[in-house]
């Protein structure tokens, strides 16, 4: 064992306490970066670099979680002396059992080319001036954004079980924004995802790969032809989503339904629970038969990807639902074990050292359908609408009935992309709405999206996914809610 | 060996730094016990120290950030701050107009030493009586209490020294049935003594009846918002209206509208970080002392919050008024964080219902996202305790419905308000702990907008 922080943490959980039923121990280090460059000028260069231990622990039916930024034996010592006084004053609970696990052992790491925090702050400065510029120009736009993140976590984790294992995930991602305000009315465009930009577990070759700057003009035109748009008309209407807009729609109504520990009613307080039970697995009709959809954590480039959990899982790939019907769900091992499951699906995700796991997705994806390309099925489409990168977003505790605006949407008109429509929405219920999904585009139109703001957990975690999607079209939707 | 404390890690960081230096020191410790289905699940206990280093050079800001407290991590940290400036200084000049002068930062009573203890026995004894309270109802009980200690230091070249120390408390309970219907409270202050578990279940318990749930179509409606669905709503308002970075780049709800008419006559909203009810803070973080300022008066706005990159955009002699979020300022602006709304005459809830013919009376609001920022526009849910309203009393249990709406639509079309205030949170801790809330009241509004509707 060469590897310091697991040497460090091996030693600490052996002098742990024999009450302990259960002890793991996690040593996170992290390093970032993220510049922001805003109306011409550079808004702020933000760089990150810190560690810590978490250690989380058992006795009786009780956990406890203690964490310390201070790394060393002496402090980890004091972390699970904590930890063992939390749990031990615990109201009685039932000793939950755990799934069985094979030991963690070895080492993982994420395919980059670009190391993206060996990129000079120069260079990266370069790339978002030149797609930044290209934003500026109208009067109405009050505010153009260019903005990247790089990111590195080293993480080593330990467990009483004999789980000894390291990782390295680097992580980037980069997008443009503009908003545009003429009077009372304010319109946003971005690229190449809302929100902060599409993350992947990848080198700054992903970054690149956008060619923010080739895009800068069409998504600055676009804002300033939104101002004067028609608004979106009201009523039922076939929709094509585009990739970014479905990732965000099987996040909400599929991803966290298919939480178990949302099932079984562990996070309904905060987070909430789910119109699925436990029970529906193997049974339920979630959509129509073009809708199949897996859990992954093992797909290149997903900020769901990993080599174990942080419970030391492996990483797995795990059917939710064939033809529409329900086969799985996303759980740690804890939550399997109380249905009944032999194995965890590999989901426990932590938010840095001083949070401990928690069911999180991993990369939760749309398999590619048979639509050919997006262009085959507008052509398809007949009339309808084509809506096009998340503006807003809320859905019930249920994750049953949800709301949606995008920042744009264009006419359908006989099979062919019309006119731009300002302020588009559109809203559902679960279950209707994946039933009313009728073709899903082919795998060339398929990639990931990542996500870097799934809020969930208290205290709160704020978690990295990705989602696999195509464009898809949902026939009887209803528009103009907003 | 007494522990050396934040300020004097900022002073000997600074000195570490050099010049054109700004670091802040927070010390985070802090426990957490969630609970689900009358059990502990979670409980967890943090102790962190992190350094914000902040460069400025020709207006250019940049921030280098640590956890390791030792002086060639610091040494290092400050170097990346440097280089960092100095590269995005190549790029000419910066929108920051430099550090905060110094001022003399007010005092507080945001801290109490017996909260900061953080004994895993409180959060025990506040589990059980939860606990203890839903099984009297045949409930279960399912939330969270929490207590944190937080620690502020800042040293700058500039001469600034200011540092405070506030505690919080919070806790959830939401009871539950069998059938899924559930109630809610949530308390939360500087003092851990001053929330009761027991009282707060019982408030959450009274929630759920047995009644079967009633559906109600999309239109307006006479609403009640209970404090904990208002204070939401004047978050997002403090946020889309009142933060001077998108009112000086035109995009604000308020762009244009200062000093005019926005809401009811009754309607009085302030910032108030100083207020023993509220969660004080006594500086920002650019170091600039906090001070109470009217945001709404009499119906009429009168102010936006600044930070001091966003005073300088707004001009006019603007100032920071001591809201900055972030060293050199946060992307998103600088937002009120101890709002506060006066009270009205009614003496409670069941008053302000007792004009409605029929309505719907909320007890708090989930998942409220902008829809369209300049029109204060939301929508979300409502949750954990809709009933209908009629014939003036409280009747039936609603099943949740789906509201679009604006914040300042309905502040204009704000009826009355109870005299009572709660200080409100979510109990939110995403990052580094900062515990904020709002103090308001209840209100009775007319025409709340609902959209849509949950289904069984």
């Amino acid at each position: 064992m060469t590897d310091p922080a697991l040497q460090l943490l091996t030693e600490a959980i052996a002098a742990a306490p024999s009450r302990c039923s259960y002890v793991e121990a996690r040593h996170v280090e992290t390093d970032g970066q993220d510049v922001l460059v805003r109306n011409g000028a550079v808004h702020g260069v933000d760089s990150v670099s810190g560690s810590g231990v978490g250690v989380r622990l058992r006795v009786g039916g009780g956990w406890g979680f203690a964490a310390t930024r201070d790394v060393t034996a002496r402090a980890i010592e004091g972390a699970i002396a904590r930890a063992l006084a939390i749990a031990e004053s615990q109201p009685t609970a039932p000793t939950a059992p755990l799934t069985a696990v094979e030991p963690a052992r070895g080492h993982w790491t994420c395919a980059s080319e670009i190391d993206p925090l060996a990129v000079s702050l120069e260079d990266k400065l370069e790339l978002l001036f030149a797609a930044e510029a290209l934003l500026r120009g109208d009067p109405r736009i009050v505010r153009s954004d260019a903005e990247c993140s790089s990111r590195r976590v080293r993480t080593a984790f330990v467990s009483s079980e004999g789980a000894a294992c390291t990782q390295e995930r680097v992580e980037c991602g980069a997008s443009i924004a503009v908003i545009a305000v003429d009077g009372d009315e304010l319109q946003v465009r971005s690229y190449p995802s809302a929100h902060g930009g599409s993350g992947a577990c990848a080198g700054w070759e992903h970054v690149l790969s956008f060619e923010l700057a080739a895009h800068a003009p069409r998504v600055a035109a676009e804002a300033i032809e939104l101002l004067s748009a028609p608004p979106c008309p009201s009523g039922r209407t076939t929709v094509v989503l585009d990739g970014d807009q479905l990732a965000l729609q099987i996040h909400e109504s599929i991803g966290h339904a298919l939480e178990l520990d949302r099932m079984l009613l562990g996070e309904a307080a905060y987070a909430g629970t789910s119109w699925v039970k436990a029970h529906d697995l193997g049974g339920l009709r979630y959509g129509s038969d073009a809708l199949n959809i897996t859990a992954d954590a093992t797909l290149p480039g997903g900020l769901g990807s990993f080599g174990w959990d942080d419970e030391g899982v492996a990483a797995t790939r795990t059917p939710l639902i064939k033809a529409g019907i329900l086969c799985g769900a996303l759980s740690d091992r804890q939550s399997a074990a109380a249905i009944g499951l032999l194995r965890s699906g590999g989901c426990a995700r932590a938010d840095g050292f001083a949070r401990q796991p928690i069911v999180r997705m991993t990369n939760v994806s749309i398999e590619p359908g048979e639509a050919g390309t997006l262009a085959d099925l507008i052509a398809d489409t007949g009339d309808g609408l084509y809506l096009d990168t998340n503006r807003s977003w809320s859905i019930d505790d249920r994750r049953l009935q949800f709301q949606f605006a995008t920042e744009v949407a264009r006419e359908i008109r006989g099979g062919e992309l019309g006119r731009l429509l300002r302020n588009p929405s559109y809203a559902g219920i679960t279950p209707r709405f994946w039933s009313g999904m009728d073709a899903v585009c082919s795998a060339p139109e398929w990639r990931l999206r990542g996500l870097g703001n799934c809020g969930k957990g208290e205290p709160g975690q704020m978690m990295r996914v990705s989602h696999g999607a195509a464009p898809a079209r949902f026939r009887d939707v209803e528009v103009g809610v907003a | 060996m007494s522990e050396e404390s934040p300020l004097e890690i900022a002073e000997r960081a600074l000195a570490l730094a050099g010049p054109d230096m700004q670091v802040m020191v927070v010390r985070e410790r802090s426990l957490m016990s969630r609970y689900a289905r009358s059990a502990p699940t979670q409980a967890t206990a943090i102790d962190d120290t992190s350094v914000d280093i902040l460069c400025l050079r020709d207006g250019q800001t940049a921030v280098a950030s640590t956890n390791r407290l030792n002086d060639d991590d610091l040494r290092a940290t400050a170097a990346r701050a440097h280089a960092a400036a100095r590269a995005a200084a190549r790029s000419g000049p910066g929108t920051h107009p430099g550090p905060a002068s110094c001022s003399a930062v007010r005092s507080h009573d945001g801290f109490d030493a017996d909260t900061a203890t953080l004994d895993p026995g409180r959060a025990a004894a506040a589990l059980s009586a939860a606990f203890e309270i839903a099984a009297e109802h045949g409930l279960e009980a399912f939330g969270v209490w929490t207590a944190g200690d937080v620690q502020t230091a800042i040293a700058s070249s500039t001469g600034l020294r200011p540092h405070d120390r506030v505690s919080d408390a919070f806790m959830k309970v939401v009871c539950r049935d069998a059938d899924g219907r559930s109630g809610y409270a949530v308390g939360t202050a500087t003092a851990a003594s001053s929330i009761d578990p027991a009282a707060l279940a019982r408030r959450a318990a009274q929630k759920v009846t047995a009644q079967a749930l009633t559906e109600l179509g999309p239109g307006c409606y006479p609403v009640v918002l209970e404090p904990e669905a208002v204070g939401l709503l004047l978050e997002f308002l403090g946020d889309l209206a009142h933060n001077g970075r998108a009112h000086a780049e035109g995009r604000g709800a308020l762009s244009g509208r200062l000093g005019s008419p926005v809401a009811a006559a009754l309607i009085d909203l302030h910032d108030a970080p100083l207020t023993a009810r509220t969660l004080p803070r006594a500086f920002d973080m650019e170091g600039v002392a906090k001070a109470p300022l009217a945001l709404i008066e009499r119906g009429v706005a009168v102010n936006v919050v600044h930070d001091l990159r966003s005073a300088a955009l707004a001009g006019d002699g603007a100032r920071s008024t001591g809201h900055a979020g972030l060293p050199g300022g946060a992307p998103w602006g600088p937002l009120p964080t101890n709002l506060a709304l006066a009270g009205g005459a009614a003496a409670d809830a069941a008053e302000l219902a007792s004009t409605i013919e029929r309505g719907i009376y909320v007890t708090r609001l989930w998942y409220v996202n902008a829809v369209r920022e300049k029109e204060t526009l939301l929508t979300g849910m409502t949750r954990d305790g809709t009933f209908l309203i009629e014939d003036g009393r409280i009747t039936r249990p609603l099943r949740d419905v789906r509201f679009t709406d604006s914040v300042l639509r309905l502040l204009e079309a704000t009826e009355a308000l109870t005299t009572g205030r709660r200080l409100v949170s979510e109990g939110e801790f995403y990052g580094r702990r900062f515990a904020h809330g709002v103090l308001c009241p209840a209100l009775r509004a007319d025409g709340f907008r609902v959209t849509g509707a949950t289904t069984g």
